[in-house]
């Protein structure tokens, strides 16, 4: 209580204690941090497995990553859960009733379209039908939404500046793909299915974590080069204890180590040290999706309401 | 309402009067006084800066809440509506303010548990339930009930250096606007859009 008291009084940039791990509740407002991270993932597994994967179960992980995980996140995380449906009301004006909805049309798309896979065959469509394709891209395009909804509910907050930039979309969808690709090569392998096309899996991912990579170093640059407060929230990113989650976690563990694993596994000699090291690259990742996100949540900070000459 | 800073001496009546009139639980402060410090030494100056809701007329918290909870009344006065809340609190993150308190229970004062500790604790959780609601946020109405039956808000009545005055800013002969016009009455971020309706006077 007194922590965040002295947050309320804060003459200077003050930390936003309403989303992610060390807010206002502790360790329950760090469930809205899990939906966000749920969400990403589960959404840009559907994709992925669907897409280049073909498999059925992984798709499945990925549709129910979304529609369990991320549902109950959520409603741990709301202070009136039983009123969740009223967040769906206002679609015009507010990010978090879009991205509601979009997650909801994504879920019965997605569970439309793996219906009769999963041997609900009294379905009229099979998958390979031109329905089942038309509920196939449908539910492809509202997992996209779902995966850059949250990027544009934190760049929504003007007086936050660190978040009120043009990047969160593209880094919140980036990571969302990234973290897809890492869960659907974990399914897959710890299933001990067979990977059709691990090089194109493969070559995709280093091409998301050096795309992340740049996202953020364009992030921190834009806001070294920010206002006072985006400057604070760079410096309790990079010399606070928060760049334990930032530079040791998001940056080092969760892209540099990928990055360096994902090209080294194709000198591996043998094929299970190969496929080893995959999964590693795959664990960092997630590990680093996560942190990026707490990170980003973590180092909101209100612009001062007041300026000087008061 | 325009809060005239040089008559300001962060007393904090303003916050103890609205801790009275509205039962608000311990770590709700829907009026308070932040210290602020500016200037160089030898011309360092400290000021009071009282803070409340500003009632935007273009309200972020308004734009962002996805349930209507927060609705804008036709007198310019913005409101939470609790039973309606769903406590996402996106609009406490939208808020350039700080305007705005999420409450998870209602809490004693003087154990910090939810069980009231005497016969005027459980007077006081009765009025917060009766006014807002648990798990939900909530936020300074400019005394809303006290507005409407032509009453000035409690921070403005306890006030004892009489630095506040309430009135319609859409009058141009009120005090209020009055006040504005000749002591150029300036508002917090102004930048965003927001257009608050708290207005303050300069203290130099």
């Amino acid at each position: 209580m007194d922590i965040l008291q002295y947050e309320d009084f804060q003459p200077g940039p003050r930390a936003q204690m309403e989303w992610g791990f060390g807010g206002r509740r502790r360790w329950r407002d760090g469930a809205l941090l899990m939906a966000l991270f749920l969400g990403g993932i589960g959404a840009g597994q559907f994709v992925v497995s669907t897409w280049l994967v073909e498999s059925v179960t992984s798709a499945f992980i990925g549709l129910l990553l979304v529609g369990v995980g991320k549902t109950v996140a959520h409603l741990v995380y709301l202070g009136q859960p039983a009123r969740f449906y009223r967040l769906l009301l206002r679609p015009r004006t507010s990010w978090i009733s879009r991205g509601l909805i979009f997650m909801v049309a994504f879920v019965g798309l997605a569970a439309a379209y793996l219906a009769p896979e999963l041997g609900f065959e009294w379905v009229p469509w099979t998958s390979e039908s031109s329905f089942g394709q038309a509920l196939w891209l449908a539910a492809v395009a509202t997992a996209a939404l779902v995966m850059v909804y949250d990027g544009f509910v934190l760049a929504s907050c003007k007086s936050i500046t660190s978040w009120n930039t043009a990047l969160m979309p593209p880094l919140f969808f980036t990571y969302a793909v990234a973290g897809g690709v890492a869960m659907t090569y974990l399914t897959m392998t710890v299933g001990g299915g067979e990977l059709l096309d691990r090089e194109t899996l493969v070559r995709l991912d280093a091409m998301l974590l050096t795309t992340m990579f740049a996202l953020v170093v364009i992030y921190i640059t834009n806001m070294a080069g920010s206002t006072a407060a985006a400057r604070e929230s760079l410096r309790r990113l990079t010399s606070t204890r928060l760049a334990i989650a930032f530079i040791g976690l998001a940056i080092g563990a969760g892209l540099l180590v990928p990055l360096a694993l994902t090209y080294y596994h194709e000198f591996a000699t043998e094929g299970a040290l190969a496929s080893t090291l995959l999964a590693a690259s795959a664990i960092l990742e997630l590990a680093g999706d996560l942190s990026v996100r707490h990170s980003i949540l973590r180092a909101g900070l209100h612009v001062p309401v007041f300026s000087e000459g008061l | 309402m325009v809060i005239d800073l040089k008559r300001c001496v962060s007393c904090h009546s303003c916050t103890a009067a609205c801790k009275a009139e509205h039962s608000t639980p311990p770590g709700v402060f829907w009026a308070k006084v932040v210290r602020v410090e500016s200037g160089r030494y030898p011309t360092v100056v400290r000021q009071g800066l009282p803070l409340l809701c500003m009632n935007c007329k273009e309200p972020e918290c308004e734009k962002v809440c996805p349930t209507g909870a927060t609705k804008k009344r036709p007198n310019g006065i913005v409101v939470v509506v609790s039973d309606i809340c769903v406590g996402c609190r996106y609009c406490s993150v939208a808020c350039p303010y700080g305007a705005r308190y999420f409450a998870e229970d209602w809490k004693d004062y003087f154990t910090g548990t939810k069980e009231p500790s005497s016969i005027y604790a459980e007077h006081l959780r009765k009025r917060w339930l009766e006014e807002s609601d648990r798990g939900v946020v909530s936020k300074c109405n400019f005394c809303v009930d006290r507005a409407e039956a032509g009453r000035t808000p409690a921070c403005v009545e306890a006030c004892p250096c009489e630095a506040r005055t309430f009135g319609d800013l859409d009058d141009p002969e009120s005090e209020a606007s009055q006040l504005i016009v000749k002591r150029r009455g300036m508002q917090l971020h102004s930048e965003y859009g927001t257009e608050p309706s708290v207005y303050y006077l300069p203290a130099r």
